[in-house]
């Protein structure tokens, strides 16, 4: 293995390197993939999934798609979750990570422990728990607010739209922020104190600090973790489905992931299903595209 | 790294030395912020030592003040849990350890080499990632019955490396494109073997970034559900998730007893807690390393 | 509590059913007649927990008895199972021999060809006293793919200390039911407790009211929200949730026997009234810790406390309501018929017939109606029973049910919305799925 990390010019070297990669991404996504892609072009049920043959049905499940209204609202709403809840992600974990540089060391660790075990915390154990605390009966952040004053008697988050994507906002974020919090908290230790000492004594105030001399450097990481928020939000799916089975279940209370659930695995339409999963990957190429582009150019120069 | 012009002010800094306040004040945020992201967790804790009989109080019960550990006994009185922990503590070992190795290699051949084929490779890579998986459940079931490996570990192990290989690659080339292949032929100069010199200087410069993709390649293999859902088909072969879905469903049609529900949920926890405390340290240099090559 | 949900739709056609629980029950079911066609390994689905352990036990028993070879039960969740239907049923290699179904699940299954065709069965098996509503979910062309397996319909449990000082009586109508309900409640108390989005009770305002989800015209279906009768019906239950219940809009699937009995925190239900599936009276009662584990409570029925009730009618009598209850099939795709026949005469016979109803569950065979016993839950499930009505036979009703249309369209009735212009909003919609 260490030979192939100096032998540079070795022609075939870099294909045999890819070979396992690229044998396993063919066994376990080349036939979801192809079968996704050719079945958005038929029309593809349940009896077809009992072995009736699927017709062609050429862009129709598109068509389909584009004149449904609930499509659109189902699309707006998942784009608007997934640009706030990535941007809080972001925000809240970089401001975080900037914490941890002020803080001493022990007290940083803390943070760090803390924000590490809600990072660990499985998704099915996460909702359960959360799901628990926002009860409307039981749930301790009814009874906190209550103490604060705030009367929530039995309010039922999950039951009205918008504080159910509060809630499932709260969540995402919960569970993101850490990993974007220690992934920029490791950028910034690679930022030297003299750049910073040098800005401060140049008498730069602490936004113009982060604005001019710490964001440039860690911009390559802000991108990253910023098109990676992009992408989860995007597909943001079992958070979803644990919370409509505590709450609303219709249509208000979708996003891409269940919408592309319900028409599939619900009701049986796998032809417009599999159409619902080509366009979220058609959007989320051009709501990441600014990093796409970046990509190609970042490779091409180097 | 690039040196950023440092716009030049006039004004005089006012506060060198005196940090002190300031300090203490982003330590007590600091402080708040920990409990707040860490109370969820606290609470499945928490919840899971409350004798049932308080939970159902409206009364949220802050401490548990009289622990129990019945509801961790009959979260496990079946005997199932175990089962399921030896399933998932499997398939998150191979999938792990596979999809580490393999793209390993690939971010080898992307950040050494320059081949044709390589941005399209890379794209692709991008774009897998961003496929939702709820529509796909009816064509991985296919290809893996069609493989005989229905019910097997290694079925679910393979859909679950082609899910993690992607991001993980991307992950990685970062950390690969950091190490000088200079220093390697250095160190052979000196008179290490290839693999003396791979042992000794590349792969130690690497073990973070292995263990930041370890920890994201832990947690999808771990918390996955859908695929094992169709692939793991009988009920001997159940994933925790599959374990812990089925519990809660299963207390829920009669009254949720909360508090098997949480002891259940902390069994799961415990595992990845476990396994993040043990790659703590490396995590943070490893994120470090990695990221800011991005 | 998925589970009875999904699973939970009845039907049965008033009259039939009445008559059979009547007086049917001295004729003689067939004696089963196995044959030997050689040991077969089966696997057999049930959905959810409601086949008690020692039902289990018997079938393997039996079947390996009969047939020679091995039973294999497997378990499945109410919530998943769907997908697990959707992938496995198709497939030769790994398909259930035998499987339970959610009976409104079984014109979607039975029409995409999922079963095998045991019209030839039908007269062994109990022929024409099977529960008739069930029979002809599972129908095609006059053919039967699948067959009833247990029903279970759902009536209503009450608190009698309430009522007394509220000075109701048990309702003989509909009408009548709903003043009580309002009478009942108080800013704590839901005089009937029922969840906005709950849909499976819901319905049988539209089906007490002479209303329909669906008919079926020349064969192909249509949505029948619209129709006067079952615009009348979401108005009476519009009125009825906005008056008399606190229970989120949202809520679907809920715990409502939680509600009914004393809450631990004040010592007061919030629930004066329930409609509930008959097994809930396990979980109804004085509250009190269980011997075995102090940690938790148990439910002990009071009869001087609790009650139960059939939903009247609108002019008396009883309302049809919707039954929970299960169909059973054999997977088209099955190797091994002979075997999963077998397994089917086993489940049809006498014995297991009556082991049903002595659990509390519908039997199939309505001759064995008499097992279930004659305490209150008995008598109540069997009225309930015969009023009851199915979901429409359609061939998308799945499809339907999937889409969560139903606990959308409700939601939005109950949330105080335009009923007629909803009615016609979620016609259109249900016309689109629900010829498949």
């Amino acid at each position: 293995m260490s030979g192939v990390l100096v032998r540079r010019r070795a022609r075939p070297a870099p294909y045999l390197l890819l070979i396992p990669a690229i044998l396993v991404l063919l066994l376990g996504m080349g036939y979801p993939v192809v079968w996704q892609i050719t079945t958005s072009f038929q029309e593809f049920g349940l009896a077809q999934q009992f072995g009736k043959p699927a017709e062609w049905v050429g862009l129709q499940n598109y068509i389909g798609l584009a004149t449904d209204p609930q499509f659109w609202a189902v699309l707006a709403r998942s784009i608007a979750f997934c640009i706030v809840g990535a941007a809080a992600t972001v925000i809240i974990g970089t401001a975080l990570a900037l914490l941890m540089t002020r803080v001493p060391a022990a007290i940083r660790l803390t943070l760090q422990v803390s924000l590490l075990l809600a990072w660990a915390m499985p998704i099915v154990a996460a909702m359960t728990v959360w799901i628990w605390l926002f009860d409307r009966r039981r749930g301790a952040v009814n009874y906190v607010l209550g103490l604060l004053g705030i009367d929530m008697h039995r309010y039922d988050w999950l039951s009205n739209p918008w504080t159910f994507f509060l809630v499932a906002g709260v969540i995402v974020v919960w569970m993101s922020v850490p990993f974007v919090a220690f992934s920029v908290y490791a950028g910034l230790t690679q930022v030297s104190d003299e750049v910073i000492e040098a800005a401060s004594l140049d008498g730069a105030n602490a936004w113009q600090r982060f604005r001019l001399v710490i964001a440039p450097l860690i911009a390559p990481v802000l991108s990253i973790v910023l098109v990676l928020n992009l992408i989860w939000d995007l597909r943001v799916f079992t958070h979803f489905t644990f919370l409509q089975d505590a709450g609303g279940k219709s249509s208000e209370f979708d996003v891409l992931g269940t919408y592309i659930y319900k028409v599939g695995a619900g009701a049986g339409d796998f032809g417009t299903s599999a159409a619902v999963s080509i366009l979220t990957l058609a959007i989320t190429i051009l709501l990441s595209w600014f990093y796409v582009r970046q990509t190609i150019k970042e490779d091409k120069a180097s | 790294m690039t040196a950023v012009p440092v716009r030049r002010s006039k004004r005089n800094a006012t506060r060198i030395g005196g940090v002190r306040p300031a300090t203490i004040v982003w330590s007590v945020v600091a402080v708040v912020v920990a409990i707040v992201w860490a109370f969820p967790v606290y609470w499945m804790v928490n919840s899971a030592f409350v004798p049932n009989i308080e939970l159902q109080s409206f009364i949220p019960k802050f401490f548990p003040v009289h622990p129990t550990w019945s509801n961790f006994a009959g979260a496990v009185a079946d005997g199932s849990f175990f089962q399921a922990l030896g399933i998932s503590l499997a398939v998150t070992l191979i999938a792990v350890v596979g999809s580490i190795l393999f793209a390993f290699l690939a971010a080898l051949a992307i950040s050494r080499f320059r081949f044709r084929g390589r941005v399209s490779f890379l794209l692709v890579l991008l774009f897998i990632q961003m496929l939702p998986a709820e529509a796909l459940f009816i064509a991985q079931y296919k290809m893996v019955a069609a493989a005989g490996l229905l019910d097997t570990i290694v079925g679910t192990s393979v859909i679950y490396i082609a899910y993690i290989v992607p991001f993980t690659v991307w992950m990685l080339r970062g950390f690969v494109a950091g190490i000088p292949a200079e220093l390697e032929e250095a160190a052979m100069v000196d008179g290490l073997s290839r693999t003396g010199a791979f042992l000794r200087i590349t792969f130690p410069l690497l073990a973070p970034g292995l263990v930041a993709s370890a920890v994201y390649a832990f947690l999808q293999a771990w918390n996955e559900f859908t695929v094992a859902l169709v692939t793991l088909t009988s009920d001997q072969m159940q994933t925790l998730p599959l374990w812990l879905r089925g519990f809660v469903q299963a207390s829920a049609t009669r009254e949720t007893d909360w508090g098997q529900v949480m002891a259940a949920s902390t069994l799961v926890a415990i595992p990845v807690i476990v396994f993040f405390l043990i790659v703590q340290g490396r995590l943070t240099s490893g994120l470090v390393a990695g990221a800011v090559k991005g | 509590m998925k589970k009875r949900t999904i699973s939970g739709t009845v039907a049965a056609t008033a009259a039939v059913a009445m008559l059979a629980l009547a007086g049917c029950s001295t004729t003689p079911a067939p004696a089963p007649t196995p044959t030997a066609a050689g040991p077969e390994d089966i696997t057999f689905w049930l959905i959810g927990g409601d086949t008690p352990q020692a039902l289990r036990d018997y079938l393997v028993d039996q079947y390996e008895e009969v047939n020679g070879g091995t039973l294999t039960i497997e378990e499945q969740g109410w919530g998943d199972v769907l997908t697990k239907l959707q992938t496995q049923l198709p497939d030769a290699a790994n398909t259930p021999d035998v499987t339970e179904i959610g009976n409104t699940w079984s014109p979607t299954f039975t029409s995409v060809g999922a079963f095998s065709d045991i019209t030839d069965l039908v007269p062994e098996l109990g022929g024409d006293s099977l529960l008739p509503s069930f029979v002809e979910v599972g129908e095609v062309d006059g053919k039967n793919y699948a067959l009833p397996y247990y029903f279970g319909s759902r009536y209503n449990f009450y608190r009698k200390d309430l009522y007394a000082a509220a000075g109701v009586e048990v309702p003989k109508t509909l009408g009548e039911f709903a003043e009580n309900a309002a009478k009942l409640t108080t800013p704590e108390l839901s005089g009937f407790y029922i969840g906005g989005s709950d849909w499976r009770n819901g319905i049988s305002w539209i089906f007490a009211y002479g209303g329909d989800l669906a008919k079926n015209e020349g064969g192909t279906w249509k949505s029948t929200l619209s129709d006067p009768k079952s615009i009348e019906g979401l108005e009476a239950l519009q009125d009825l949730y906005t008056t008399s219940s606190h229970a989120p809009v949202t809520e679907f699937d809920s715990t409502p026997w939680v509600n009914i009995n004393d809450n631990e925190a004040t010592g007061q239900p919030e629930a004066a009234t329930i409609i509930a599936p008959g097994w809930a009276h396990w979980s109804i009662g004085d509250l009190t810790p269980d011997p075995a584990d102090a940690t938790k409570t148990v439910a002990t029925w009071n009869d001087d406390v609790f009650g139960t009730f059939v939903l009247p009618g609108v002019d008396g009598g009883v309302a049809p309501v919707f039954a929970g209850g299960s169909n059973i099939g054999i997977s088209a795709a099955s190797t091994h018929q002979a075997g999963a026949r077998d397994l089917l005469r086993i489940i049809f016979s006498p014995e297991y017939q009556q082991m049903l109803g002595e659990n509390g569950l519908g039997p199939a065979n309505l001759d064995y109606t008499s097992s279930l016993g004659d305490d209150q839950f008995a008598k109540a499930l069997a009225e309930s029973a015969a009023g009851s009505k199915l979901t429409p036979a359609a061939p998308g009703w799945a499809a339907v049910e999937g889409s969560g249309l139903l606990e959308e369209f409700f939601g939005k009735v109950n949330g105080g919305g335009d009923i007629a212009a909803l009615a016609a909003e979620y016609d259109a919609k249900i016309d689109e799925l629900i010829n498949g």
